[in-house]
Order: structure tokens, then sequence, then C-alpha cells
């Protein structure tokens, strides 16, 4: 177990935890820690929202200094439980270096949840979204169709590895269209929908709940720099949302005989 | 009004639970996260229902929804990442952003204006609810996990 391996293992821990969302502040945390448990001394970390810097004085006196970068952060509940798990492991002793890194291999690979579940999440999210934020049942439905037809797009856009702000603007769009659609139809089959709250229920898969959270929790932290980094995407992802929905809402408007939105 | 509450309530757990398949939040913890998210909506939604401001209302949500998410991971042992991320979204002003186009896209600047100020405030009392009870000290939690030191089994 050299210096460099417990260097290297504590880097991929922290990016790992990085990458799939968790906050400045516990990804700096369980990285001291993990290095502490190893028996590492003079460990020093830096934690940026898309980069790590480590450092770590070696056998012989000499520092050995290793940077990662963090392009995408994709939200994965699962994998930041189990790089919890596997800390709180390594600090009770008894997790050899090597079986530490095929465990870290492992959690790195997890798959989420299939396709059909989160198809369905993602509808019965905006379905319920939509009646907590007024609609009637009849909007919850709407919105339901909304959401599935939602998920898919996002599944596609973020394997093409699209900027955020393009998905962003393109999903809402999307979701502002299809949910114009469903509105109009059912109204026609003469149920009346109310298409505010069923685009409002469609798009709250793509709000920036998590990015303002991090964002504030960043703050809290005292990480300022990288709580402001997560505040201005939240901004982004707002204003994305915005431009998508107001430019299907516009040109909607703008078609003689689509219902008045 | 109690039927109504009853279902808000039911309505809310399901679509908290919902978000955090959607972000892929382990099995066991489901219920958990649906019960925070329900209770955060709770409070916001018994708030307005007294005529407290919708503001005032968010703050409110989102101090028991952070509180709730702290106890939770202490007793689950569990990040309380996982916890606060799906409980958030009912919160999160959606409507807030939807009516701030909408006014923007008819042409009453005005009303868009007062629109994207109270989303700005609500982002911000959220924000606040949230820093406010991270901000407690450990120990005020730690007590908690004094009986459940063993923790839930994990899953695969």
């Amino acid at each position: 177990m050299s210096q460099q391996d417990i260097l290297e293992f504590t880097l991929e821990a922290g990016r790992v935890l990085l990458a799939n969302g968790g906050e400045i502040f516990r990804v700096q945390d369980t990285m001291q820690r993990i290095a502490h448990s190893y028996g590492a001394e003079n460990f020093h970390v830096y934690v940026l929202t898309n980069g790590l810097f480590a450092s770590l004085k070696g056998d012989e006196g000499a520092f050995s200094g290793e940077v990662r970068s963090v392009n995408v952060t994709n939200i994965h509940l699962k994998r930041i439980v189990a790089v919890n798990e596997l800390s709180r492991a390594i600090e009770r002793g008894g997790v050899p270096l090597e079986e530490a890194f095929a465990r870290l291999r492992a959690i790195e690979t997890m798959p989420g949840w299939p396709a059909w579940l989160r198809v369905l999440a993602c509808g019965v999210g905006a379905a319920g979204f939509a009646y907590l934020y007024g609609g009637t049942p009849l909007d919850a439905l709407a919105a339901l169709l909304a959401g599935f037809a939602l998920e898919p797009l996002r599944m596609f856009l973020a394997r093409r590895g699209t900027n955020r702000f393009i998905e962003n603007l393109l999903s809402s769009a999307f979701v502002a269209a299809v949910s114009v659609a469903v509105v109009q139809l059912m109204n026609l089959a003469g149920a009346a929908c109310s298409i505010d709250k069923v685009i409002i229920g469609g798009i709250i898969a793509l709000v920036p709940g998590i990015a303002l959270t991090n964002g504030v929790r960043d703050i809290a932290g005292c990480d300022y720099l990288s709580g402001t980094i997560r505040g201005i995407e939240a901004l982004l992802i707002g204003v994305a949302i915005a431009l998508g929905v107001g430019f299907v809402l516009g040109l909607s408007a703008a078609v003689p005989g689509v219902i008045a939105v | 009004m109690i039927w109504q509450f009853m279902i808000q309530c039911v309505v809310s757990f399901a679509a908290v639970v919902a978000v955090a398949i959607l972000f892929h939040g382990p099995k066991r913890e489901w219920a958990a996260c649906g019960l925070t998210g329900m209770v955060g909506w709770a409070v916001y939604w018994l708030a307005v229902q007294g005529g407290v401001s919708v503001v005032t209302a968010s703050l409110l949500g989102a101090l028991a929804l952070a509180l709730l998410s702290r106890v939770l991971a202490v007793v689950r042992r569990c990040p309380v990442t996982v916890f606060l991320t799906g409980g958030i979204f009912p919160l999160v002003p959606g409507a807030g952003i939807y009516y701030t186009v909408y006014a923007f896209i008819m042409g009453d600047n005005a009303r868009a204006l007062a629109k994207g100020v109270e989303t700005l405030k609500i982002a911000g009392a959220i924000a606040l609810g949230i820093v406010l009870v991270l901000a407690l000290p450990k120990q005020m939690f730690g007590m908690l996990s004094a009986h459940g030191q063993q923790g839930p089994k994990p899953e695969s």
C-alpha cells in the first residue's frame, strides 16, 4: 500500500461522489476520512464543483499531488449512499486498499433504475405536481401524458451528452408542446383542462431543485465559489425552462384556432 | 378541509417518491424520501391555507423539510442529500417560473416582473430555510443515533 495508491484511491472516491451529485463539504470530508483511515499524514484536499485537487506527503518526505476534473454532474443517489457506506467501512478498518478500489469500481458502474420505471416516475411526478399546484384530476391526467413523453427525450439528450442549457431548453419546449397538444385534444373532446397546471406539472422534472439545494448547501458550508457556480447553474436552468416554455406558448398564441393559453 | 389535507398529503408523498426514483434514490429510502417531501408540503399547504404569504410558507416548509431530513439522515445512517433532494421539489417555484414567462409572453411586463421577483424570493426563502437547519450543530441530532447503531441493512 504505497502513498501514491492512497492518494489515487482518495481522489477517485471523491470524484465518484462529486460526479454523482455529492456536495462539496461531503466530498472533502469523505476524502479526508479515507486518507486518515489509511494512515496518511499530511493529506490536503481542495474541492470545487468541477474539480478536485489533493496532495499527500510521501514516505520519503516528498509531496505528491493529483488533480481530477469533473465536467458533468448527474444525480445518482444510490451511488452517493454506496460511497458513504464504503467510507464508513474503511473508517471501521479492515478494508484493504485493493478491495476498496474494486468496490469503488463496482459503485461507479452501479446501474440506475430501469428506463420504464423512470418514465413511469416522471409521469406520476408530473401528474402529482399538477394536482398539488391546484390542477383538477383531468389536468393531472394530461400532465401524466406530458411526463411520459418527457423522460425518453431527457434520456436521449443525456446519452448524447447535450449541453445542460440546451437540454433544458429543448426539454421544456417539448413538454410545453406536448401539453398544448394534449390539452387541445382534451378540450375538443369536451374535457376542460387548464394548460398552466399541465405545463407546471410537466416541467417539474426539469426545475433546478437540486442545483439550488446543493448551491445553498455549499454556501452554508462556506464553499462560496462552488455555491456560486451551482447558483448560476440553477438560474441558467430556470432561464432555459422559461425560454423553452415561452417559445411554445408564444407560438401557440399566434396560431389561430389553438386555445387561448 | 381534513379530506383535502389528506389528499394533499397522499399526492405529495407519491410525487416525491417519483422524484426520488428519477434521481436513482435507493429503494429502502423511498418511503423516507416521500415522507420528507410530504411533511414539507403539508407545512407549506397549511400555512398558505392559514393566510400566510407564499414566500413565508416556503420558508416554513423548507425548515420543516430540512429538519426532518437531518433527523432521518442520523436515524437511517444515510447522507442528508438523499432526503433533501426529493423533498425539496414540491417547494421549488416551478409555477413561479411558468407564470413569469406567461405574463412576459403576453406583454404584461409589470406582472412578469412581480412574478419573477416572487419566484426569486421563494428560491431565497427555501435557501434560507435549508441553511438555517444545516447550521444547527451535529450534536443536536447525535442522541438519535444512540439506539440505531446498526442502521438498516444495505441492499444490493
